[in-house]
């Protein structure tokens, strides 16, 4: 009896092995395996196939620091963050707030509308924004015939404005995206919760800070940390919009590294390795600070 | 409630997983099984242009079956650009398997070199081929020649035109002679008065490429490298180049279009200039604003003291790969046709794909002498190659496109910053070139 037991948990152990296996050696051959190739390749130093131990060992990763454009890059990708994450966290919120109100008529076409930027291509959404901010594109052309200025404005090779608008294009992009993580998050909030917080006289301003946001923390942080990685890994937008331009202004880390890589054909690729792992361990200890804070436990 | 959510996101979900399919659809025609050719009197050759160089190649085959193998059959698989050529290069050689290749490849004069140093595998050398090349412009060889042996062979013309619109030259007081061999000061001059009279500016440039430069100083003979080092910040010419460039773009002399498109669609196709510097490989983006035909001429480029300068930018050539099963054959065709100056070849590939030829005896053809109507009648590629036999040989260097990209920063740092001088320049041109050195020390 006992015996029979045993080997049906065995059974059962290695059936689930095996509807395991073929995922995770997909995961294994597709995913970790070129980490491991890129961890080796950050080690090496030469152009294109010629590749060769760096010598000394820390050669590409003592070389990023007196990287001007990686500086530049970091500085650029850093303020994308700082100024778009919460921007577009405390839009998605409070979009998420309003869609979330049970007399709200017509509230899946809403929904669908707000979400509906995520569906699009980074590409292609890319590319418009792009031919929007032209120099002879439509917002200039409504501008100017509304008279709010009178010559056309070089949107994107303006560095200020340049900057504006890749942040415009995030907000646009992503807004909807963490909104509907918010909204699976306040459908779970039990609406008594609500009533009970209106009878014992609570402001919606109160009700807002004391209830939601404690209660979607969770939530929170994990969009939080999802933001962080995404932007620290921002990519499509440099490319497609600016190119980086002008003058580097708008490059992002992930951008400098492909044009090391692949950009101008002298492929430094020991060198892009190196880059992207600083990236990673940025975003390893920026999401361990963030569980950190958002960790409730004591 | 949760329903709708889930409809909501499934739909989300399918129209974004539609997304990458039409995009990658524009790629299924790229090859990637086995592109070698199987059949003995048959190459396989990759290019990416069928308006350009695609005829070019046809002409090419039909030239060598007339003429040498009536069994002879070229395979061209089109790319839909030269990076997807270099890509593929790249890949081959990153994975050090070379079986992907096709047996020649049509491949950028200015690429050639540094991927001959970063995949040295990739390519066969000409060395044995019966070729007359004191027949071609020597600078156009000078990019695909590695310690004098041979590797490629040009099909087009890299020649750099300064055509000017004598409409609009006229309206401002100016005729093309006076343009001819002028001083860039002079230049200047005439650039403001044609900009206070007709609105158009007087020369364009891509913001992303800064291809100007370069040419502008070859023009004064001059190379941005010396012994494989960059050594443009000292240099006194290169500094004023910049300047004046500088200097064009805060007075609407010259425009400086944010990428590619800016410069192709907007300034020379929307009929924003008055004058237009490039690779002669930019006529046909030119011929695109019909409503200007007649208008155009060409001439060569000013310089910083006056007298004719010429330059070269872009051009390709072919060159066999390390997988070519027929080195003979392969060599042979290109000997026979775009080697051997054929005008069979290259008359045709003129008619039918605008390519001009750098070939000097090919350039005698009669087709070449026609005077051609929206260069008013102007026998413009008969100049083009006489001038392309005046383009100074000089120092090419693996990092042509990194020198290019880091000096333009220098020029959108420099026109931020307000009026140029002399101090202001060089120290960004430094900043330009400590960064190239950067780059290139690892």
């Amino acid at each position: 009896m006992n015996k029979k037991g045993k080997s049906v948990r065995a059974k059962e152990r290695r059936a689930g092995w095996i509807f395991l296996m073929p995922a995770t050696i997909m995961i294994l051959i597709m995913s970790f395996w070129p980490m491991i190739q890129a961890f080796i390749t950050s080690f090496k130093s030469g152009k294109g196939s010629l590749l060769t131990w760096a010598n000394p060992w820390n050669f590409n990763y003592a070389r990023i620091l007196q990287d001007k454009i990686f500086i530049t890059s970091l500085k650029n990708t850093f303020l994308y963050l700082l100024i778009e994450v919460p921007i577009m966290l405390i839009l998605a919120i409070l979009l998420a707030q309003i869609l979330n109100n049970k007399d709200l008529k017509f509230k899946g076409l809403f929904r669908t509308m707000v979400f509906l930027p995520c569906a699009t291509s980074l590409v292609s959404y890319a590319l418009i924004f792009k031919s929007l901010f032209a120099t002879q594109g439509l917002i200039n052309q409504v501008l100017m015939s509304l008279g709010i200025i009178h010559e056309n404005i070089n949107w994107l090779g303006t560095a200020g404005t340049a900057k504006a608008i890749i942040i415009i294009a995030l907000i646009w992009r992503w807004t909807g995206y963490n909104m509907v993580f918010y909204l699976a998050g306040l459908q779970n909030i039990d609406y008594q919760v609500y009533e009970a917080a209106k009878i014992d006289g609570a402001s919606p301003w109160s009700t807002f800070w004391r209830i939601t946001v404690p209660l979607l923390k969770p939530v929170i942080v994990m969009t939080f940390i999802m933001s962080i990685n995404g932007t620290l890994q921002l990519f499509d937008e440099s490319v497609n919009l600016t190119n980086g331009g002008p003058a580097n202004a708008t490059i992002t880390m992930s951008h400098y590294v492909y044009n090391m890589a692949f950009g101008q054909g002298v492929g430094h690729f020991g060198y892009s390795s190196a880059m992207s792992f600083v990236i990673f361990i940025m975003v390893a200890i920026l999401a361990f600070i963030n569980m950190k804070v958002g960790d409730t436990r004591d | 409630m949760k329903k709708r959510l889930i409809a909501l996101l499934t739909a989300g979900v399918l129209a974004a997983s539609m997304v990458p399919v039409t995009v990658f659809a524009d790629d299924a025609d790229a090859p990637t099984a086995d592109v070698s050719s199987e059949d003995e009197n048959t190459l396989s050759v990759y290019a990416w242009d069928a308006n350009f160089n695609i005829p070019a190649l046809e002409a090419a085959e039909a030239d060598y079956q007339n003429n040498v193998n009536p069994d002879f059959k070229l395979e061209i698989i089109t790319q839909s650009g030269s990076s997807d050529v270099e890509n593929a290069v790249t890949l081959a050689g990153q994975s050090g398997d070379y079986s992907n290749l096709p047996d020649i490849v049509l491949f950028q004069d200015h690429y050639f070199q540094q991927f001959y140093q970063s995949y040295p595998d990739a390519w066969v050398d000409l060395a044995d081929a019966e070729i007359d090349w004191d027949d071609f412009g020597a600078e156009k060889l000078s990019f695909s020649t590695i310690d004098d042996v041979h590797f490629g062979v040009p099909v087009d013309n890299g020649t750099a035109i300064m055509a000017y619109r004598t409409d609009l030259l006229e309206e401002a007081g100016y005729s093309i002679d006076d343009m001819t061999g002028c001083t860039w000061d002079e230049f200047i001059e005439v650039g403001k008065a044609v900009y206070e009279k007709t609105g158009k500016y007087l020369l364009c440039m891509d913001g992303s490429g800064n291809d100007l430069p370069y040419m502008m100083l070859q023009a004064e003979g001059e190379s941005q490298f010396t012994d494989g080092e960059p050594t443009f910040a000292t240099n006194e010419k290169y500094n004023q180049i910049i300047k004046n460039i500088v200097t064009m773009i805060q007075n609407n002399v010259l425009y400086l279009g944010n990428d590619w498109s800016d410069y192709t669609d907007q300034a020379i196709i929307g009929d924003m200039v008055a004058g237009v510097l490039n690779g002669n490989w930019i006529i046909p983006t030119m011929e695109q604003a019909e409503e200007n035909s007649g208008k155009w001429e060409i001439t060569s480029l000013p310089t910083l003291e006056g007298g004719e300068g010429f330059a070269s930018n872009g051009g390709s050539s072919l060159y066999i790969t390390g997988n070519c099963s027929k080195p003979e054959l392969a060599a042979d065709f290109l000997a026979k046709t775009f080697g051997a100056g054929s005008t069979e070849t290259y008359d045709a590939a003129l008619k039918n794909g605008g390519v001009i030829t750098c070939s000097i005896s090919a350039g005698e053809s009669d087709v070449y002498q026609e005077g051609v109507d929206f260069f008013n009648g102007q026998p413009i590629y008969a100049d083009i190659v006489a001038m392309g036999a005046n383009v100074p040989v000089i120092e090419q260097s693996d990092y042509h496109y990194q020198a290019r990209q880091y000096v333009g920063t220098a020029i959108q740092n420099l026109v931020a910053a307000g009026e140029p001088d002399d101090d202001a320049v060089a120290a960004a041109l430094q900043d330009a070139q400590d960064q190239l050195s950067f780059e290139m020390a690892g």
